[in-house]
């Protein structure tokens, strides 16, 4: 027979270092005369695609089509400290940091071009990679010829930005004026349906409402939470390191299993962009919040399915069976 | 403007050299039984390798001869001769979910190929490979213990048939000789109406090692069985054939049968372990379940 379940859970995620660490980011912009923006982070883009989004974030500031970027990371004769790949932190620090390396390209942009010009920079208009006065459009300098000008004067069209929050560690109550930079939301709500004949769960839907401030970029944002969400099921149903004497029994991922793609399950996403934090265009970190509320959520599913509790995971076939089992006993 | 593109980069794999010293892929059967005579129990017979790869990649042991029947084209065949379907060794699990002739006439066996691995291990994968690594979890094996199948193991000095359910003799271990080959699967056909039912069960949907599995396959004369087969994997240290429980539903109607108490028998016929995959008391309460579940599948079927 067939059972189904709705579980739901929601979180909250305080994402950065926190707690008085010294976190931050740095990352630079270089205008280059032959049409390429290049922007240096030590940021590593392990696929959650940081490079994407401190392109989009630099390409908004700077006006300018997003492929004229390319992006030198993770090299540390060439960038600065950008922190690391963790803690759900580098759209909002990283990303932060090239806003502000762009926002001062952007400045100097204004600057070059007065002089330029001859003006004043409320004359200036700045667009689609082009210089010019507002009162003539067609007479404009791009970006490229202004690198090559700032070069013959022997500086270079480049700029920096870092940021540097400051967050407080807790009290002996645990308490902190803030702790961390700002907190994602997820509320989550998982349908499945058990067979009671092996136990088996068989995910349905997923429906995902996440706070997540801004989506820089919303199909980053929604393969995030599919993956996370995946992952979080995966340990809900499936990861299970079996030690022995202190020994792994798990050979390899034959026997430690995650989940396949048609394992996975439907999808249905909110973004709710409250724009409510000081990361970039009111962004907040997405990652790790999103494998939270799987686990509980598939829980209380589980429960809503077959009225057992289950305080360990994963909740494995080999489980639900001898739940089943015993409260058919036990009736 | 214009980008370089990454510099491409010469494929580093080696089929044969310093991987494969003793590599053969003879284009014969005779030419493939001398080589199996020759070298007996030193060499690695490949028929698909979704297992034997693994198995070398992951140094789980070491293999110095290989002896791939890949070219053997005569052993890829599907064929009907004289009421008999033969299946050559070398047919893979996605021919047989895609041939006619095995999905009219042997549609649990079909059922279990598609039920395979993967769509990349299901059109590597041969039904001769997954009967002669023998492991108990081998997904064609239950099924082709309850359609009562044969098996013609060659060498170069002749050749005998073995039934299935004599073939099997311990995990991953067989009754083959050490300079025979697996050629042939054959499957008796019948005028009677067949019909069946398959069950696997497994942690997830697709690349998963069968927690248990059963394949049931009846022969209805009218409403009366003639012929039973009932087979399990995952439970005992081979796949199981449940003779039992076979004769007990010959020469009854199916619908006389109580099912439940068929699937006690089912349970008290089998003998699994707790593993990775699932508890023995899983396995048992399981099984008892899916019994019934096969048993209602096939009623079904019947009366429609």
């Amino acid at each position: 027979m067939k059972k189904f379940g709705r579980g739901m859970a929601t979180i909250m995620f305080g994402f950065g270092y926190g707690e008085g660490f010294p976190d931050h980011s740095i990352a630079s912009i270089e205008i280059k005369e032959d049409e390429r923006i290049v922007i240096r982070t030590a940021a590593a883009d392990v696929g959650q695609g940081v490079i994407t989004t401190v392109i989009q974030i630099a390409a908004e500031i700077l006006r300018i089509n997003p492929n004229y970027f390319e992006v030198v990371q993770g090299d540390t004769h060439k960038t600065k400290n950008s922190g690391s790949t963790s803690a759900t932190r580098q759209t909002y620090f990283t990303g932060n940091a090239v806003k502000k390396a762009a926002e001062d390209m952007l400045a100097n942009l204004y600057h070059y071009g007065s002089l330029e010009f001859r003006s004043n920079h409320p004359e200036i208009a700045i667009e689609d990679g082009k210089i010019y006065m507002y009162d003539d459009p067609d007479d404009y300098i791009t970006y490229w010829e202004m690198a090559e000008r700032v070069k013959e004067r022997g500086e270079k069209l480049e700029a920096e930005g870092s940021f540097f929050p400051v967050t407080y560690s807790p009290d002996e109550n645990g308490q902190a004026d803030k702790v961390y930079v700002a907190y994602t939301f997820l509320s989550q709500v998982i349908d499945i349906e058990i067979d009671t004949d092996t136990g088996i769960i068989d995910l349905l839907d997923v429906y995902s409402a996440i706070d997540l401030g801004k989506a820089i970029n919303p199909k980053n944002v929604e393969g995030q939470i599919e993956g996370g969400t995946v992952q979080g099921l995966g340990m809900g149903m499936m990861e299970d390191q079996v030690i022995r004497n202190g020994k792994t029994l798990n050979a390899g991922m034959t026997d430690y299993l995650v989940p396949t793609s048609v394992d996975v399950p439907k999808f249905k996403h909110y973004l709710v962009e409250e724009e409510d934090s000081e990361g970039p265009f009111g962004a907040k970190g997405v990652g790790e919040p999103t494998l939270i509320a799987a686990a509980p959520a598939l829980a209380n599913a589980v429960y809503d399915a077959i009225g057992v509790r289950f305080f360990d995971l994963p909740i494995s076939p080999s489980k639900i069976k001898k739940a089943l089992k015993e409260k058919e006993e036990n009736s | 403007m214009m980008r370089k593109s990454p510099m491409k980069q010469e494929s580093r794999q080696t089929i044969s050299g310093v991987d494969f010293k003793e590599y053969f892929q003879p284009e014969s059967i005779q030419k493939a039984l001398e080589i199996r005579a020759e070298y007996g129990d030193q060499i690695e017979v490949a028929a698909g390798s979704t297992d034997l790869l693994v198995a070398n990649y992951e140094k789980l042991h070491e293999i110095k001869y290989w002896l791939d029947l890949v070219k053997l084209d005569q052993l890829k065949k599907i064929e009907v001769i004289d009421n008999e379907l033969h299946i050559g060794a070398m047919v893979t699990h996605l021919q047989l979910m895609k041939s006619d002739l095995i999905k009219k006439n042997l549609a649990v066996l079909a059922a279990a190929a598609e039920d395979v691995g993967s769509p990349q291990i299901r059109s590597r994968g041969t039904i001769g490979g997954n009967i002669c690594t023998s492991s108990p979890a081998g997904d064609l094996l239950a099924p082709l213990l309850s359609y009562g199948a044969s098996f013609k193991l060659q060498s170069t000095e002749g050749e005998r048939i073995v039934k299935a359910e004599e073939f099997f003799t311990g995990p991953k271990r067989n009754s083959m000789e050490t300079d025979e080959l697996l050629t042939e699967i054959i499957i008796p056909l019948t005028d009677n109406k067949r019909e069946g039912s398959w069950i696997k069960v497994g942690r997830r949907k697709a690349l998963v090692i069968s927690t248990l599995t059963l394949a049931v396959v009846l022969e209805f004369e009218g409403e009366k069985i003639v012929k039973a087969g009932i087979a399990m994997g995952s439970v005992a240290p081979t796949p199981v054939r449940l003779k039992g429980i076979e004769a007990v539903m010959v020469d009854q109607k199916l619908t006389d049968l109580d099912y439940k108490a068929l699937g006690r028998e089912v349970k008290a016929s089998i003998n699994p372990i707790d593993d990775l995959r699932g508890t023995k008391e899983y396995r048992e309460d399981v099984a008892v379940d899916v019994m019934v579940r096969a048993l209602k599948e096939i009623e079904r079927k019947v009366s429609s």
